[in-house]
């Protein structure tokens, strides 16, 4: 590996793989996962999968607001692939493409994890929320058939009385 | 001949044998000379018991050699000395007598030649483990015809794993007079634990069960007799030997550990009677748990078990013993349909008497003082955890009855108002969670650069050894890894291969943490060993780095369309829910009107029935 400062290297990268010009003053989608790179690099090796607590917060964070897991998992790959054919233009010693790429590999699979993680939960609580109602309607219909039963009484009374 | 001298300072050994659960004789010998330093295991071979006879005959011809020539060799040459000649000792009493011609034995010797240095030598499938740190390694590799050709690079360690002469030795001794010896010099650091074994140990018990054992801390004998006995529970089908040599233990002052077991138990078994004291006054006699109890014998069977649990398990360091008091008094206590606050306050009042006992030894001894505390907190909260299982398996318990019975009283509604929709199989009944099978339509294309044969090449060497570097247990990924194999190969581009890889490995799983999450944590133990494997493949740095390149693409299409599947699998959770909402909604609508004809005719009724009430300006009064 030659002695290129790469997270300085991969920063550079940032206006061509977030497409920033597009999005004026705002964050593009996806800055969180080009952070995500740039901090393993960072780090400068492998770390516990999923450690990444910045990079779980945010996707949490963009679900939180309303992306759906969909459109996270969209971006993931889309900045993967702007990654990838930047860093193999720019890059000229294989070995630092190979520790990018690894970097990058490294984020595309923790973002997947986050999210199906993040799906399983929602379908976690789904299926409580069904619970709930379900026994709701237990109740309900035991209200029912009480007002029938009172109901029919009445009507009973009242023929009596006519 | 030279006078026996005593075995190293502070180094301990021990060995045993077995015949093993199979065998009717053993065939296994060894030698276990602290005098000579000479320690070595052998398991001879060869029909009508020429193989006991072929190791006994090794085993006294290294003997005798290494007792002759201690003193005028060098170790490393002593040792491959004695093997040689162990060897043609062997092979010229198969060549005398026809019966035991084909005879032989493998063997591992260790040559202890001070405190901090052994010679090892081997032929054959004997081994020699090292356990350094709490980590087990093998120091020698077996002489077998399968070990050889993976060393020249004919097979591959998976190859080789799955081949049939892969136990059969390409070495032993007494099969030529002139057998090779693989010679090993090993520095000992303070702890190290070496053992050597024959084949009747590691082939019935796991490394990880023999590491366990291993680094038990118990003394060598111990060990000897565990690991023997490990064999046997695995089966037993060899004869089994094993030799441990322990190296001295650094030279320190006594461990806080050591203080705590030895001291410290001490001293809180002679504060027994005060401890019970306080848990007398602080009202244990009182507690419902032990109603119906003489106040002395409450004390005893609570207090004074707790007591004698915290010093087993000062005396030990272990938590085993206060684990198990804390689930006896409490399981038994629930059992009796008893409630969770008597336990909770026993808890309290005993670890209060323990916090004031241990304050009051601080008090005349701040160092022991200390070391018990922290001692005596982690036996308590040992107890806390004991207690936290058990509220967690009977919350488990209650948690399942309860969905089972609302799912037969959901059950019963159904069949009396048959309001539910019919589900998959046309049935009508409840919405019951089963494992779904999603499958993502592979409508994403891809572009993909394509990749040269020298890629594809490298990809799949990478593979290979990637495959080899996994256990042989871990097939998710496996699975894993042939997929990103295929995909990264397919210079199409389609992301259909991805979507296909997926499906397969997504199977069927029950859509939670349990089901999913092993799928991503192979998928991540892929990445690692992959991007470790496209190191060590004997190519040029660049096509390397395309094959990573090819691979990680791969990989990152595998992980999408697996979370694909489980965003689509996840789906009629939602939609179901929206569903049940909505009948739900129905539901009190209907309530609602029911209730405002019920309030009706009650209005109706109630004027009917007293007309004489002075309602005069209600709109529907008949009077």
């Amino acid at each position: 590996m030659s002695d290129v400062d790469l997270v300085g290297s991969v920063f550079v990268l940032r206006d061509e793989v977030l497409d920033t010009v597009e999005y004026g003053d705002r964050d593009p989608p996806g800055t969180e996962l080009f952070e995500a790179v740039l901090r393993a690099l960072s780090v400068g090796g492998e770390s516990v999968p999923g450690l990444d607590l910045a990079l779980h917060d945010a996707v949490s964070r963009r679900l939180a607001w309303g992306d759906n897991e969909e459109v996270v998992l969209a971006d993931a790959e889309l900045i993967f692939d702007r990654l990838m054919v930047a860093v193999e233009r720019a890059f000229r010693d294989p070995a630092d493409r190979m520790v990018v790429i690894e970097a990058a590999t490294l984020v595309a699979v923790t973002v997947a994890r986050v999210v199906s993680l993040a799906a399983v939960a929602r379908a976690s609580r789904d299926r409580a929320a069904r619970l709930r109602e379900e026994m709701a309607q237990r109740q309900l219909r035991e209200v029912l058939e009480k007002q029938k039963l009172t109901i029919s009484r009445l009507e009973s009374e009242l023929k009596q009385q006519h | 001949m030279t006078p026996p001298t005593p075995p190293p300072l502070g180094m301990r050994i021990a060995g045993d044998t077995n015949v093993g659960k199979v065998r009717t004789s053993n065939e296994d010998s060894m030698i276990l000379d602290p005098g000579r330093g000479l320690y070595v295991v052998l398991d001879g071979m060869g029909g009508a018991n020429a193989g006991d006879v072929a190791s006994q005959m090794a085993r006294d011809a290294i003997h005798d050699f290494v007792t002759q020539r201690r003193l005028t060799m060098s170790p490393r040459s002593l040792v491959e000395g004695a093997l040689l000649c162990g060897s043609e000792t062997v092979f010229a009493a198969a060549q005398a007598n026809r019966e035991r011609q084909g005879m032989g034995t493998t063997v591992v010797a260790c040559f202890v030649v001070d405190t901090q240095h052994v010679i090892i030598g081997h032929v054959g499938d004997s081994r020699a483990y090292l356990l350094r740190g709490g980590r087990l390694q093998a120091l020698t590799r077996d002489h077998t015809i399968v070990e050889e050709l993976v060393d020249r690079g004919l097979l591959t360690a998976d190859e080789a794993e799955r081949h049939p002469y892969k136990n059969v030795l390409s070495r032993n001794l007494g099969a030529r007079p002139d057998a090779r010896v693989d010679i090993l010099e090993l520095e000992l650091k303070a702890g190290d634990r070496l053992m050597l074994c024959s084949d009747g140990l590691y082939g019935y018990a796991s490394a990880e069960a023999i590491q366990y054992v291993l680094g038990s801390g118990d003394a060598p004998d111990h060990v000897a007799r565990d690991l023997i006995e490990l064999a046997l529970r695995g089966g037993g089908g060899d004869n089994v030997t094993t030799i441990v040599l322990e190296a001295p233990q650094a030279v320190q002052s006594q461990s806080s550990t050591e203080v705590v077991r030895t001291t410290g138990a001490k001293e809180w078994w002679h504060k027994r009677q005060r401890f019970l004291q306080l848990a007398k006054e602080r009202g244990l006699t009182r507690n419902p748990i032990v109603r119906g109890i003489e106040p002395n014998e409450a004390l005893e069977v609570v207090g004074l078990s707790l007591c004698q649990a915290v010093y087993h398990d000062l005396e030990k360091s272990t938590g085993v013993n206060v684990w198990t008091f804390a689930q006896n008094l409490a399981g038994g206590w629930f059992e009796r349909g008893g409630e969770w606050a008597p336990v909770r306050d026993i808890i309290d009042i005993l670890g209060t008497s323990a916090r004031t006992v241990v304050d009051e030894i601080r008090a005349g001894d701040a160092a022991l003082g200390f070391l018990l505390d922290v001692a005596v907190s982690r036996a308590l909260v040992v107890a806390e955890l004991s207690l936290g299982g058990l509220l967690a398996e009977r919350l488990r318990q209650v948690d399942s009855e309860l969905i089972e019975l609302h799912t037969a009283q959901q059950l019963a509604v159904e069949r009396t108002s048959g309001e539910y929709p019919a589900n998959d199989s046309g049935t009508a009944g409840p919405w019951v969670d089963r494992p779904t099978t999603p499958f993502m339509r592979p409508d994403r294309v891809v572009t993909n650069s394509g990749v040269s044969k020298e890629v594809v090449d490298a990809i799949n060497k990478t593979i290979v050894i990637a495959v080899a570097h996994v256990s042989a247990k871990a097939t998710l990924v496996k699975q894993v890894l042939t997929a990103l194999e295929t995909i990264a190969c397919d210079g199409g581009g389609n992301f259909g291969t991805a979507v296909l890889s997926a499906r397969d490995l997504y199977g069927v799983r029950p859509v939670d943490d349990a089901g999913i999450m092993p799928l991503f944590d192979a998928l991540d133990q892929a990445r690692i060993v992959t991007a470790a494997s496209v190191h060590q493949i004997q190519t040029t740095e660049g096509i390397r780095a395309k094959a990573l390149l090819a691979l990680s693409t791969a990989h990152q299409r595998l992980v999408g369309a697996t979370t694909g599947l489980v965003l689509e699998s996840v789906l009629p959770f939602g939609e179901r829910l929206r569903e049940v909402q909505a009948m739900t909604t129905a539901l009190r609508d209907e309530v609602a009107r029911v209730e405002r004809k019920r309030a009706a005719l009650e209005r109706g009724h109630a004027t009917r029935a007293d007309p004489s009430l002075p309602w005069g300006s209600r709109g529907t009064t008949e009077w």
